[in-house]
């Protein structure tokens, strides 16, 4: 749509400059051809930047790296790295802390989580499991029947 | 804080493992020595096998055998068969056919319903009886009521199974005790030899195919079990359309694992 | 049926319609509104040195001093088009922004601004040593022996000081240092300005000397240009305010620092589906009358009657000092109005879905925006951003909104992290969470957002690497 728009502005702009420039020759009848350089004015509607991704330096070693454990006023984070033809390809946290954690969420709506972010469970703690445990078989080998078996 | 101790009982019932766990020591509300959490299990099993008999598809001279078979129709059918049936077409009204008291060969199949209504009934008994601090799990969806340590009004803990190693927990969810969640029940996509007591695959796979079912396994947290049991169903079936559907209309936590791995959860869920 | 259910659910929504994308007309007429405006821009600037040429102006550049002239008098003829067409920007003319937007007009007018300075000075530079050189001048003699000797040349030269006077002021590092109220007083010269500087246009220079159809032409575009601003920006802020009559009704504190304003009036319902869109206040009070004050409507108008009578209400940070005295208005206050304004409104809409990001008072317009801007359930997200739960402003408001039109809402609070460029709090943005995360559909839906320049920016790169396109964006700045 932009380059509609600047494709119809510089035909606009050349066809009046044009439009003038023959005028003023009849006028005069002296016309002169250094005005041409004055329809570059129009030309700059046209032009955009067309960047050409560049990445010169020689393809750094493949892998991947842990940063430094930094102490931040938030808590110990610590940040890994991913390379791979000379690019970071990821970038993960891997330590973090749960100091001020304060986005929340209000609508009811289920959201994306990081695994560590659910509210954790340890079998040790736990008095009940759910799980698809649907058949007499599948309860057999289910956590839930080491439990029962606990307290029976 | 150590464990609190507790005792239970299981039995078999309707192709699963009903485990019912009462808080060990004496008190209100208890069930004290073993005598009386016997007298509870029984009162539990009664109310399981009497729906079973009722409703099992793999009993042939039960009364969805029979309806399944055609040699009866809904309408001669028992008051209570009715009203299940009522149940059920209710639920698919709310849930926008995600979930349905018929398999994908038109058998009516009520067990997507069943086992939350028994779970509920049993819980109703347990009351009756006077018992006031109790967990209730059948085939992995579960009713509490109480503590599992009595008057102290601490929440049962209960663990969500990990669907990709059924050995860990995945998250967990605390139910019962000064929470308005009771009950809590998981769906799963994935599940194998359920044949029987897999209304809630059949629908899942009918829809999606096992393949491409969204959800791996969905666990709906919820005040009463028959809400919580049926939701899930019905987001593994409906998936992500079902799941905000639900989130919006009912007053229930979700923790939702995709094919991928990805989870997703409502607020409650989150640490 | 014994089927036990919650109470006071709400009806399930249906599943929206098929991916009918209703706003794709209202879209496309929208571009191709904004390019022919592109086209007229560039038309005008082109007729003007085409007025030029027509009349036998190439010629000058045969000599050295002639190609001077030449090109001075271009730079003047271009240059002053580039001041009309700010004016033409700045007038709030219905049509630049409905298709730019208000903000977008601005920034143009501001691009403009730097480039019109240098082409005048450059007129008068160049015509200096032109006219200097055929007379055997230095070009400062020349500029003097113009002053005295040719009728109305001192009123250019004046209009050319308070040219740069009106643009040095308006340097973002300069305008930092004075109050608003400094700056806006500055830039009323500009019309001052041009009035001194049109005289010798049509006195002194021969290409608009009498009969001409160049001259017909130029006071037509000076006419035109002057009817727009004294309509859009005087005779429709009177109408609007003669026909609404209104008046404060109610003050209400809403958090530390932030009024409502509650207003009563007529004709009310002319000001419904304004969404985000935003008027100039002032409040008729002493002290505070000639203050202008830019706010959405932080709800739509509630109308009693058929005569449209109702209430109307704003919601106010103290953010200077003339909003400080907002929260003392007196009941009974009359009010002058003028807008709707800006693009921040379903008029911007391109696609089904929409996605909404609000910064502390920036949230205000998106309240208005959520109630009226059509979407089915599930198609739309709202993101509040503030440090605290307070500061998100009509949050309850707005959660009841979401929850009665099926939008997800997300509250993020918390600090920003130190030494990182992102619009999130601290342990979303540690999480690796993005706009994506909270809006997966993001890429096809248009995004509106509203809240301080550095934190825009951020949401709209973010918005950008999920695949949002330029015109799915519209931003709307509240630190003006």
């Amino acid at each position: 749509m932009r380059a509609r728009a600047a494709v119809s502005a510089a035909l606009a702009s050349a066809g009046i400059l044009l439009a003038g420039w023959q005028a003023g020759v009849r006028v005069e009848d002296t016309g002169s051809g250094a005005v041409g350089t004055l329809s570059g004015t129009d030309g700059t509607a046209g032009s955009r930047t067309t960047g050409s991704g560049t990445t010169g330096s020689a393809a750094k070693a493949a892998g991947t790296y842990a940063g430094a454990v930094v102490q931040t006023r938030f808590g110990a984070v610590q940040v890994q790295i991913t390379v791979k033809a000379g690019a970071i390809t990821d970038v993960t946290a891997l330590q973090l802390t749960d100091a001020e954690r304060k986005s929340i969420q209000i609508s009811n709506r289920a959201a994306p989580l990081l695994r560590a972010e659910v509210l954790k469970a340890q079998s040790s703690k736990v008095q009940t499991i759910s799980g698809a445990t649907v058949t007499s078989a599948a309860y057999l080998t289910s956590l839930q029947a080491a439990l029962d078996a606990a307290n029976l | 804080m150590n464990s609190p101790a507790l005792k239970t009982r299981t039995f078999g019932c309707m192709g699963t493992v009903i485990s019912l766990t009462v808080p060990a020591g004496t008190g209100p509300g208890t069930v004290g020595p073993d005598g009386g959490l016997a007298a509870a299990a029984a009162a539990v099993e009664r109310v399981f096998a009497g729906l079973d008999g009722t409703f099992s598809l793999y009993r042939r001279d039960s009364e969805a055998s029979r309806l399944a078979r055609g040699s009866m129709s809904l309408r001669a059918a028992s008051a209570q068969m009715r009203g299940r049936y009522a149940d059920a077409v209710g639920w698919r009204l709310l849930t926008d056919g995600a979930f349905s008291p018929e398999r994908p060969d038109g058998v009516l199949d009520l067990s997507g319903l069943i086992k939350g209504y028994a779970i509920e009934q049993a819980g109703d008994a347990l009351l009756a009886l006077g018992v006031g601090d109790w967990c209730l799990n059948a085939g992995g969806d579960v009713l509490v009521n109480g503590s599992p340590r009595p008057s102290t009004g601490a929440p049962w803990q209960a663990g969500i199974v990990d669907p990709q190693d059924r050995d860990t927990l995945i998250g967990g969810c605390p139910l019962g005790g000064p929470g308005t969640k009771r009950a809590l029940a998981t769906s799963g996509s994935a599940e194998r030899g359920d044949h029987i007591w897999g209304a809630r695959s059949w629908s899942a796979r009918s829809r999606t195919g096992p393949a491409g079912a969204e959800f791996r396994q969905v666990s709906v947290a919820a005040p009463d079990i028959i809400t919580a049991d049926v939701l899930a169903t019905a987001i593994v079936a409906g998936g992500t359309p079902m799941l905000d559907r639900a989130t919006d209309g009912w007053e229930i936590e979700v923790l939702a694992v995709r094919g991928s791995g990805e989870l997703l959860a409502t607020p409650g869920f989150r640490a | 049926m014994n089927t036990p259910l919650l109470a006071g659910r709400p009806a399930v929504p249906r599943r929206a319609p098929g991916a009918v994308n209703s706003f794709r007309g209202q879209h496309r007429r929208r571009l191709l509104t904004a390019d022919l405006l592109t086209v007229f821009f560039w038309a005008t600037l082109a007729l003007a040195v085409a007025l030029w040429l027509a009349d036998g102006g190439a010629a000058g550049f045969s000599t050295l001093a002639g190609s001077f002239t030449a090109l001075g008098i271009t730079a003047g003829l271009a240059g002053m088009d580039l001041v009309l067409c700010m004016l033409l920007l700045a007038a709030r003319v219905p049509v630049v922004d409905r298709t730019m937007g208000h903000d977008r007009a601005l920034e143009v007018h501001r691009k403009l601004g730097k480039p019109a300075l240098y082409l005048l000075l450059a007129h008068g530079v160049l015509i200096a040593i032109g006219y200097g050189m055929a007379e055997g001048l230095d070009p400062v003699s020349e500029l003097v022996a113009l002053w005295v000797l040719v009728p109305d040349m001192w009123l250019a030269v004046v209009a050319i000081g308070l040219f740069i006077a009106v643009v040095v002021t308006s340097l973002v590092a300069v305008r930092r240092r004075f109050p608003y109220e400094f700056w806006y007083a500055v830039h009323l010269l500009t019309y001052a300005a041009v009035l001194a500087a049109l005289p010798h246009q049509f006195s002194v220079g021969a290409l608009f000397a009498e009969g001409t159809w160049q001259r017909l032409y130029w006071l037509a575009l000076c006419i035109a240009t002057g009817a727009a601003l004294l309509y859009c920006r005087v005779a429709q802020p009177l109408l609007a305010t003669f026909r609404h009559q209104l008046t404060v009704s109610r003050v209400v504190p809403v958090a530390p620092g932030v009024v409502s304003i509650e207003m009563s009036g007529l004709h009310l319902d002319r000001l419904a589906g304004s969404g985000g869109r935003f008027f100039i206040w002032r409040f008729l009070a002493p002290g505070l009358w000639w203050h202008p004050h830019p706010f959405s409507l932080s709800a739509e108008p509630v109308t009693f009657d058929a005569g449209g009578r109702g209430s109307l209400r704003v919601t106010v940070r103290n953010l200077g000092r003339g909003s400080a005295q907002l929260a003392s208005l007196r009941r009974g206050t009359k009010v002058a109005v003028e807008g709707p304004y800006g693009l921040f409104s379903t008029a911007a809409r391109s696609r089904n879905q929409v996605v909404m990001i609000g910064a502390g008072i920036g949230i205000t317009p998106l309240r208005a925006l959520l109630e009226s801007t059509p979407f089915q359930p599930g198609n739309a997200t709202v993101i509040l951003r503030g440090h605290g739960e307070a500061e998100l402003y009509l949050g309850t408001e707005i959660l009841e909104l979401c929850r009665r039109r099926g939008a997800t809402l997300f509250h993020l609070t918390g600090s920003r992290p130190a030494g990182v460029q992102t619009w999130l709090p601290e342990s979303a943005s540690r999480a690796g969470h993005r706009l994506a995360s909270y809006a997966p559909q993001v890429a096809d839906a248009d995004v509106y957002i509203c809240g301080p320049a550095a934190w825009a920016r951020s949401v709209i790169h973010d918005a950008r690497t999920a695949g949002v396109r330029e015109d799915q964006l519209h931003c709307e700045r509240f630190d003006w």
